[in-house]
């Protein structure tokens, strides 16, 4: 049944191999030039003040030279289809072509019961789709390695600024890095296999597969990875909240580099939320000096009410997500089992 | 003598409609099975449960005294091809038989080498790419060369022209011969089955008809002609599958068990099409006239 796995599957596996290759050339490429512009930065050996500036002076550098920005961006898309393209391809023929050229009534009349064929089909591609994402991932953590050595310095979590380079914490590169990549992968290829077992055709299989995978990709980030653990709670002076004073909500956590800020709001000296800049100082705002508000609102007892998990909960999040799509992906496969097992062909 | 196929009040259900009900059978060992029937009737059905590739949703179904499809062993005595033999199209014939050798313990790999060659068959040729007629004989030799006892093919001949149709059969006939299997095929045209099988089965509507050795089943029936008279009127142990009337004359196909002694009657032998298709209309008139007094009772 190995065999006969591997030979189904081949030009995939080749396909997949061909594809790992390529980016991997592409990171070799580029990998030791960007590792030798961070050495050259500065950030090495630097103490105190002098690293947030060197760092930012290495990102500012990095976003304007030629291929970099262009490679971050391209690695982290392609860690995040990875998984869809499994499902869609891996996944949704799996069963649903049998079905549909009829070649079950071949396999299944082996020597071998079906329930043993699809255990050995499942584990088999399920494990490569699963070995291939992280691979992905774990190369092109590589690649930006210097990238988020210089984030971290900058102690931004989730942070954006100018530059397209983002925080561990951000919604893209949290799921493209450590061990999601393998939970998403496992998850898309179990839910291709399950589409295609119940709506018993490939193509549309396909296509409920990309909606599926794709309607979680986006839910995670938004709805469910925020409440995974529960998130601290602090309140802080509005100077040091780096307060954006468009909506009043903070741009750092203080005290607490690199952690992930989820929501932040002000609230006044009584203790009561406020979404608008109280009257008094917003002449201050528009005024000639733009950073007075923030001495104006500290004086009328304005404070800055910040949720957020700190940096130290990166591996209990990675575990917990990447925990959750496991799950769902052994759930899947019971369904596929108990779909074949049922004997409606 | 063993049966290869035991059933009793078996029946398939696809959502609300019976695709085959109160299914009660004992095919003995050592016979080639004839499975007949229109389009429709039921028959890939009753052969899926007999495979395991469907669980009967009434009665049950014992095949060489096992649960079909329970368990490798189960798996390994009953050989299927499946109608219009599926094959993958990607895998050339060489895949095809290494498949059959990784996948079954008992794989006979001298057999299926020979046939290949017999047949002519490239083994580098993809299968996608193979005619009908070898693709069914592709799909012969797996299901052959994993030494099954029983061999069990959905309408074999259906898509095979005249000529490929009878080396198939010619072809599937040697093999039985050779390892001396039971046999099931199906057919919803009788005159493929009339030269291979001496055991017929009629499904029609979801429906045994009638099921027999060969032999029997033409000793069994008659056909009689007469002058005009009301098949009410026939003594007992006459049973009428068809009848048909003109003005001044009856002509009947009877079931019984002796013989016809009425001398009004003239009676000849019946040819084994003529007894299937009295069934066929028999069980189509049925369901005329169930459909009529379903109108009526509107």
């Amino acid at each position: 049944m190995i065999w006969l796995t591997w030979r189904q599957f081949r030009v995939q596996a080749f396909t997949a191999a061909a594809a790992l290759a390529a980016f991997a050339i592409l990171l070799a490429a580029t990998g030791p030039h960007l590792a030798s512009l961070y050495a050259a930065s500065g950030i090495t050996g630097c103490h105190g003040g002098t690293c947030g500036v060197a760092a930012s002076d290495f990102l500012s550098r990095l976003a304007a030279t030629g291929p970099y920005p262009i490679v971050y961006l391209l690695g982290i898309g392609l860690i995040l289809v990875a998984p869809a393209i499994v499902g869609i391809f891996w996944g949704a023929p799996l069963i649903a072509r049998e079905l549909e050229t009829r070649t079950f009534t071949l396999a299944w009349n082996q020597s071998i019961t079906r329930t043993r064929w699809l255990l050995v089909k499942l584990t088999l591609t399920g494990l490569a789709a699963m070995a291939v994402t992280e691979a992905l991932s774990l190369i092109y953590a590589w690649w930006a390695d210097p990238i988020g050595k210089a984030i971290g310095l900058l102690g931004l979590g989730d942070g954006s600024s100018s530059h397209p380079f983002e925080g561990q914490f951000s919604s893209v590169i949290f799921a493209t890095h450590g061990i999601t990549p393998l939970g998403y992968a496992a998850f898309a290829f179990a839910l291709g296999t399950a589409t295609g077992a119940l709506i018993r055709r490939t193509v549309p299989a396909m296509a409920v597969t990309l909606a599926i995978f794709a309607a979680a990709q986006v839910a995670m980030p938004l709805g469910v990875r925020p409440h995974l653990i529960p998130s601290d709670r602090t309140i802080v002076t509005i100077e040091s909240a780096g307060l954006d004073f468009g909506n009043l909500t903070a741009t750092v956590v203080p005290g607490q580099p690199g952690a992930w800020l989820i929501s932040s709001s002000a609230i006044n000296a009584a203790g009561q939320p406020v979404s608008d800049l109280p009257a008094a100082c917003q002449a201050a705002f528009s005024g000639l000096k733009p950073s007075s508000p923030g001495a104006c609102l500290e004086s009328h007892g304005f404070r800055e009410v910040i949720a957020y998990e700190p940096a130290s909960r990166y591996w209990p999040l990675q575990g917990i997500e990447t925990g959750i799509f496991l799950a769902l992906a052994l759930a899947l496969a019971g369904f596929c089992f108990w779909r074949l097992g049922r004997r409606r062909t | 003598m063993r049966a290869v196929i035991e059933t009793d009040g078996l029946g398939k259900r696809y959502r609300r409609r019976w695709a085959l009900t109160d299914c009660t059978l004992s095919v003995p060992a050592g016979h080639v099975v004839g499975l007949v029937g229109p389009n429709g009737a039921g028959k890939t059905t009753l052969l899926s449960l007999v495979t395991g590739l469907l669980a009967p949703d009434a009665g049950t179904i014992e095949v060489l005294g096992g649960t079909p499809g329970a368990g490798q062993a189960q798996l390994a005595r009953v050989g299927f091809l499946a109608q219009d033999a599926p094959v993958y199209a990607r895998l050339s014939v060489a895949d095809h038989l290494k498949l059959g050798a990784r996948l079954n313990p008992g794989w006979d790999a001298e057999l299926a080498r020979g046939r290949v060659d017999r047949l002519d068959l490239d083994p580098g040729q993809k299968a996608g790419t193979l005619s009908g007629g070898q693709r069914a004989q592709l799909a012969l030799t797996l299901a052959v060369a994993k030494r099954p006892e029983l061999l069990v093919l959905d309408e074999p001949v259906a898509s095979l022209d005249p000529l490929a149709r009878r080396e198939f059969l010619a072809d599937l006939m040697e093999a039985v011969a050779e390892h001396e299997l039971s046999v099931v095929l199906s057919s919803h045209l009788v005159a493929d089955l009339e030269r291979v099988c001496d055991y017929l089965i009629v499904l029609v509507g979801s429906r045994v008809r009638v099921a027999g050795p060969v032999d029997e089943l033409l000793a069994a029936h008659h056909l009689l002609t007469g002058p005009r008279r009301d098949p009410a009127t026939l003594p007992d142990g006459l049973e009428v599958v068809s009848a048909s009337h003109t003005d001044v004359q009856t002509t009947l196909l009877v079931r019984t068990s002796g013989p016809v002694l009425d001398p009004a009657w003239t009676v000849s032998e019946v040819a084994l099409e003529d007894l299937v298709l009295a069934y066929m209309s028999q069980a189509a008139g049925r369901r005329r006239r169930d459909h009529h007094h379903l109108e009526v009772q509107k």
